[in-house]
């Protein structure tokens, strides 16, 4: 049986033995998210070495990405932030329904993203036969660094989904909900990352 | 007691129940003491045959004309030794080892922040270590530890293996390297300041942070060699439009902090032996301290010093040659800090001080070395030749594998409760040390004189020398020898240690040897730094820790 | 506990003599790294390698001088204040914890040493890396296993061995056919690495005339060991013209006169046949005769110049001869990957001319 409002915990205070748990716990993912940084600062630099080596860019033969279609998905995924952002809020202030609906926002908009990326992918290898290994460095980078990105937008969708779904079997409290702090610092992570993507790909 | 008392309730006094049955205690153990024992076996094996690979080279050497393996193997040969001594045996053993074992017992905690994520680094690794030395089976990488494109794009199918191996491994230390840092800045007793943190826990808190960023720079490096080799996915081949310097970039960005995590934890294991066994505080604490985190931080800005004759830009040269000699100075600072823990002191020649000194020697040796290469105008002559492979064992063998056999011969007695033989051990120390010197000296003068790296066969005038050398390994392999009987002999028959056998004054010595699983009854409270000999010992609440009491909390009506 | 009160105070006179004796040795080493006769290990025959040569001296002494103290330190102290059997067995030592000024200096030396090194190779480096390109051009080229060599003047490759006039300055060009290796010249203190898809230059002026090895210093596969087998001759001037103007002569009636990378190419005359055996020779390895999208390394050629679907060259310009020609001359890096330039594939003007006619050809 689903339930309809945020549990309080039994006796209305959060033992010690929790707090500092959340505190190790969010320290470690703060820690993961920045070595999960590194490796996208990585491949950011990589792309930026290859592209200087090169000549010219984007090299001749590539269809220029189409900028508009990728900047109405950024607003998408942008947007999604917006209400991941506003579902931890409403969790904060007790208002559970309200979380519900901003988190279920969250994952269409992310799910949208996704096929929005989808169809960008389809296009471009389809149409315009730019390819992860037959087109270059251009494809190499492209397809590495923005497949990457999707696929942290894929664990993201998941694992909201998954909280969705804890948070219905009352999986978490008032007080303890260490999991919806989590997923969200997620997924902002995974926002702001698309928009040093976004900045170098369509607009650089 | 009051400050420990108001931490009732949270982590700090938690104790889990003691695990039962052999597998969960001993094989998927979640205690850091085991798993840091697991480590230290699993480095030690593939010590020996890392080792073994080495004798081969040696013996390979022997003759200007080579003869014992094939050219082809020989190149495997000597990949796979320096990628597994790098991170199969000394990474793993200085960090997962004796990290695990000692760190959070000299900090006053139960375990790491961790367990299970502890266990699962740990079982990473020996998973990772058999699949890279399972790539001979289907022709070893072949292109150097360093595996350069394209020629490592040419490589045989090992190399891919190799390429997943040390991913792997990789993300096992990115793992404890998150570990280790919410462990150390989250769960010290009370009163453990970061000023009165024994220096063994600097040094393993200034790596961790190198493990975590800098493998993670190493893992997509990679992942693309990874692609670009089963799927062809251009990254580094010229001829599709890919750069190989690129490649020398990202790897350097992490092998050179890399190096660093090789010494730094050895440092501390250095800060802890030399005045335990000269009977006096640490001379300088703070700048030892300080310099472990300058030098980590450094490490980051001087990676393409490997890189001087790779097409760099003028300005990169001379801005990474300054950036490297810098490093020379709160390393510099260390040694005299060293040495003047010496002075003035009641030196107990034990093999853990043996060991200790031995490092003092031939780290300053490899060091100064280090600035020869760190000159652009000498390294475009010696890059690339035997002086820098000179180089690297001093700091390598001479520095970090000294300062593991320190760390063995001093912890071995908390480990299992049991001491190593000291005579052994000085037979052990005086062989390696003697063995060491006429395997790598000889190097600098052969790499000068025009004796390039990585060959299977050599010009004859350096036929003399590499019989020297090739002899002094045979000896230094007879002392590791003795180190392996030493161990086995010990555990089952060595002198009972007791709990603090060496009169040392850090925390891990004032529980029993070995220590319960819960580490401390109670959670002490710390006054000062472990080093002040005439000093009481600068902890409260562990007076029931060497009685036969079980602790409050197993007996109590915890949950 | 008993305290080593006696040292507490004061250094002692052991110290002082201890001192005094590192002191000795470390001017000893010093003076011999002064004097150490380099040049009969490895003679040096440039300028800036007699360069290195003194810096390598100086790090030498100053490294000797630091290490002496290190290590004469250590072993004084341990001697000294070992432990004695007489010594109760809670003895400890002196509890000092720091000193501040003897921090400071140990900090400050080191540091001034470290300015001093970096002035003094800065300087060094800069003899060697900042000339500008003069004299003699020569380009090396590393295959696996061996290093080519060509002159502008001279028609085709001269393998083997550079031959250089005594005292004239040479700027070297170095890149590969296949994987990086490294050209390195141990008498002239000097490498770099042949980096393929890249040209470096290294520029340097022989004093010394002789036969040098060249070796390769940078893994490049099986055969890596056996890299060493080419020589650097430098000769008077008038041996080397003569070997000069011979290698002209001998290789006078060679086609495949270099390459030249700019300017345009003369088409008229190309002979389709010589072009198709060419081909077959240098090409077909990254483009087969089927269609565009049947792709190698490069695209399918048939029909290149006349294909209605392909009106343009993968650069962009009209599928005409010549701008294949600039292609091929050039060389062109797309989202295909890079196809090589007349240098790297070793074509001259007329081979260019014949593949072209080649291409041309096919429908
Ligand atoms: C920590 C790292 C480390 C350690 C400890 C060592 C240890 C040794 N190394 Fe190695 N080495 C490297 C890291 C290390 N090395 C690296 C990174 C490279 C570069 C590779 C590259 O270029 O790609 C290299 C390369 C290298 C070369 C150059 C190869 C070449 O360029 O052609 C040589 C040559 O002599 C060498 C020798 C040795 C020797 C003799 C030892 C000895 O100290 C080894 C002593 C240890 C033992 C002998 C083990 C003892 C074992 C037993 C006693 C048990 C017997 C075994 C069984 C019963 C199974 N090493
Ligand atoms: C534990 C590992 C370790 C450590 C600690 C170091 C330490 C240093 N290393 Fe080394 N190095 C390696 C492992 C290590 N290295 C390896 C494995 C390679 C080869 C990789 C490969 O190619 O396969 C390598 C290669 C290497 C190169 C590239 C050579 C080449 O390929 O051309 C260079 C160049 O700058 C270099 C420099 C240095 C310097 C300046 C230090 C400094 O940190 C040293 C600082 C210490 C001192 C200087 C001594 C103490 C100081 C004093 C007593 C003060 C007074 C001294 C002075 C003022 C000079 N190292
Ligand atoms: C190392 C591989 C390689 C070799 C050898 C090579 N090419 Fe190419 N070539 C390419 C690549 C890759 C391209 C496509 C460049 C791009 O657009 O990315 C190309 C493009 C071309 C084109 C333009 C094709 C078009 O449809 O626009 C021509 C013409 C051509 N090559 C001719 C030749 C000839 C003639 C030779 C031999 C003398 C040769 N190539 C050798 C890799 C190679
Ligand atoms: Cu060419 Cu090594
Ligand atoms: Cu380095």
């Amino acid at each position: 049986m689903a339930i309809a409002a945020i549990p309080h915990d039994a006796h209305g205070e959060v033992d010690q033995l929790y707090v500092e748990t959340r505190e190790l716990r969010l320290q470690g993912f703060l820690l993961f998210l920045i070595s999960d940084c590194v490796l996208f600062s990585s491949f950011i630099f990589a792309y930026l070495y290859l592209r200087n080596t090169g000549q010219g860019w984007p090299p001749p033969g590539i269809a220029r990405l189409d900028v508009a279609f990728a900047a109405w998905n950024s607003v998408v995924l942008f947007g999604s932030g917006a209400t991941m952002h506003y579902a931890l809020e409403n969790w904060k202030h007790g208002n559970f329904m309200k979380y519900m609906w901003m988190l279920i926002a969250t994952i269409i908009l992310g799910a949208m993203f996704l096929g929005g990326q989808g169809y960008e992918y389809h296009h471009l290898i389809f149409d315009e036969k730019v390819t992860w290994a037959g087109s270059g460095i251009f494809g190499a980078s492209f397809f590495t660094l923005t497949g990457m990105h999707g696929f942290h937008v894929f664990m993201g969708v998941c694992y909201l989904t998954v909280l969705l779904l804890q948070t219905a079997a009352g999986t978490y409290t008032y007080q303890k909900y260490f999991g919806i702090t989590a997923g969200t610092l997620y997924w902002h992570f995974v926002d702001v990352i698309w928009v040093v993507l976004f900045s170098i790909f369509y607009l650089l | 007691m009051s400050v420990a008392a108001a931490h009732s309730g949270g982590i700090a006094d938690h104790i889990h129940p003691e695990p039962q049955g052999f597998v969960r205690r001993y094989v998927f153990s979640i205690d850091h003491k085991i798993i840091g024992i697991q480590y230290l076996i699993t480095g030690f094996v593939f010590m020996m045959l890392a080792g073994l690979l080495a004798e081969t080279i040696r013996t390979q050497l022997l003759n200007a004309s080579g003869g014992f393996v094939s050219p082809d193997t020989y190149n495997e040969v000597y990949s796979v030794h320096g990628s597994a001594m790098v991170w199969l045996v000394i990474i793993p053993i200085a960090t997962g080892g004796f990290g695990n074992l000692v760190f959070p017992l000299m900090i006053g905690a139960r375990d790491v922040a961790f367990p299970w994520l502890n266990m699962l680094s740990f079982w990473i690794f020996p998973v990772s270590g058999l699949m890279l030395f399972s790539s001979f089976l289907m022709g070893a990488p072949a292109a150097g530890w360093t595996e350069y494109p394209p020629v490592s794009l040419q490589g045989a199918p090992g190399t891919t293996m190799w390429c997943a191996a040390i991913f792997l491994v990789g993300v096992s230390s990115t793992l404890t390297g998150i570990n280790f840092l919410v462990t150390i800045l989250k769960m010290r007793a009370p009163g453990m300041t970061f000023t009165r943190m024994p220096l063994f826990v600097w040094g393993q808190f200034a790596t961790a942070p190198l493990l975590m960023i800098a493998t993670t720079a190493l893992a997509a490096a990679l992942a693309a060699l990874f692609m670009e080799r089963v799927f062809g996915v251009p990254f580094y081949d010229p001829t599709k439009g890919g750069s190989p310097v690129l490649w020398q970039h990202m790897f350097w960005f992490y092998s050179h902090p890399a190096v660093y995590i090789m010494i730094l934890p050895l440092f501390g294991i250095i800060s802890e032996v030399l005045p335990t066994f000269s009977r006096k505080p640490i001379f300088g604490y703070k700048l030892i301290a300080f310099s472990s985190m300058a030098i980590a931080l450094l490490g980051f800005m001087v990676w393409a010093h490997h890189m001087f004759t790779s097409g760099l830009a003028p300005f990169l040269q001379v801005l990474f040659m300054v950036m490297t000699f810098t490093i020379a100075v709160p390393t510099g600072v260390k040694i005299f800090s060293w040495i003047a823990t010496l002075w003035g002191g009641k030196i107990h020649y034990s093999t853990a001080m043996l060991f200790a000194l031995g490092f003092l020697a031939l780290f300053t040796f490899g060091g100064i070395t280090g600035v020869f290469l760190a000159a652009v105008p000498t390294d475009l002559d010696l890059h690339g030749t035997y002086f820098v492979v000179g180089h690297f064992h001093y700091v390598l063998v001479g520095g970090s594998l000294m300062g593991v056999f320190a760390g063995m011969y001093y912890w071995f007695a908390k480990m299992s409760g049991r001491l190593l033989n000291e005579t052994l051990g000085k037979v052990h120390f005086w062989l390696f040390f003697v063995g060491f010197n006429m395997t790598f000296l000889p190097m600098h003068w052969l790499g000068f004189m025009g004796m390039p790296r990585w060959v299977a066969t050599y010009d004859p005038q350096f036929q003399f020398w590499n019989r020297f050398e090739s002899v002094g390994s045979y000896i230094m392999t007879l002392g590791i020898l003795c180190f392996f009987i030493n161990v086995i002999y010990s555990i089952r028959a060595g002198k009972k240690a007791g709990p603090n056998p060496w009169n040392a004054r850090t925390l891990e010595w004032q529980i029993p040897s070995p220590p319960n699983y819960y580490n401390f009854k109670h959670i002490p409270t710390v006054y000062g730094l472990p080093y002040d000999f005439s000093q009481p010992l600068p902890y409260t609440g562990l007076e029931d820790e060497l009685t036969d009491s079980p602790p409050a909390q197993l007996t109590g009506a915890h949950h | 506990m008993v305290e080593q009160k006696a040292q507490a105070t004061s250094l002692g006179r052991g110290f002082w003599i201890a001192t005094a004796v590192m002191a000795v040795a470390a001017v000893a080493g010093a003076i011999y790294w002064v004097y150490a006769p380099i040049e009969s290990w490895v003679p040096s025959i440039i300028l800036t390698a007699h360069q290195v040569d003194v810096f390598f001296r100086f790090l030498a002494a100053v490294g000797t001088a630091i290490y002496v103290f290190v290590v004469g330190y250590i072993v004084y102290f341990t001697i000294v204040f070992g432990a004695k059997k007489t010594d109760p067995p809670d003895a400890i030592g002196v509890q000092i914890h720091d000193n501040h000024k003897l921090e400071f200096w140990w900090t400050f030396f080191p540091t001034l040493l470290v300015v001093i090194i970096a002035i003094v190779s800065y300087l060094i480096w800069a003899e060697i890396i900042l000339k500008p390109a003069s004299g003699v051009v020569v380009e090396a080229i590393g295959h696996q296993f061996n290093f080519t060599f060509r002159y502008p003047q001279i028609n085709g490759e001269v393998t083997d061995e550079i031959h250089l006039p005594v005292n004239v300055p040479v700027t070297l060009n170095l890149t590969s056919s296949d994987v990086i290796h490294s050209f390195w010249v141990p008498a002239m203190r000097l490498k770099n690495d042949t980096i393929p898809g890249m040209v470096t230059a290294i520029k340097f002026t022989p004093y010394r005339t002789g036969r040098y090895p060249i070796i390769c210093a940078q893994f490049c596969g099986t055969l890596h060991s056996t890299m060493n087998k080419q020589v650097l001759v430098v000769e008077d001037e008038a041996s080397f013209n003569a070997w000069y103007h011979g290698m002209q002569l001998k290789n006078a009636h060679v086609s495949n006169a270099l390459p030249s990378t700019s300017g345009t190419i003369a088409l008229t005359g190309g002979d389709a046949a010589a072009g198709q055996a060419l081909f077959s020779q240098k090409c077909s390895a990254c483009h087969a005769l089927g269609p565009f999208d049947q792709k190698i390394v490069g695209p399918g050629l048939r029909g290149v110049l006349h294909d209605p679907k392909h009106p343009t060259l993968v650069d962009g310009d009209p599928a005409t001869p010549e701008n294949a020609a600039k292609i091929l001359q050039q060389g062109f890096t797309g989202p295909m990957g890079t196809m090589p330039n007349a240098t790297t594939n070793g074509l001259s003007d007329k081979d260019i001319a014949n593949v072209v006619a080649y291409l041309n050809s096919l429908k």
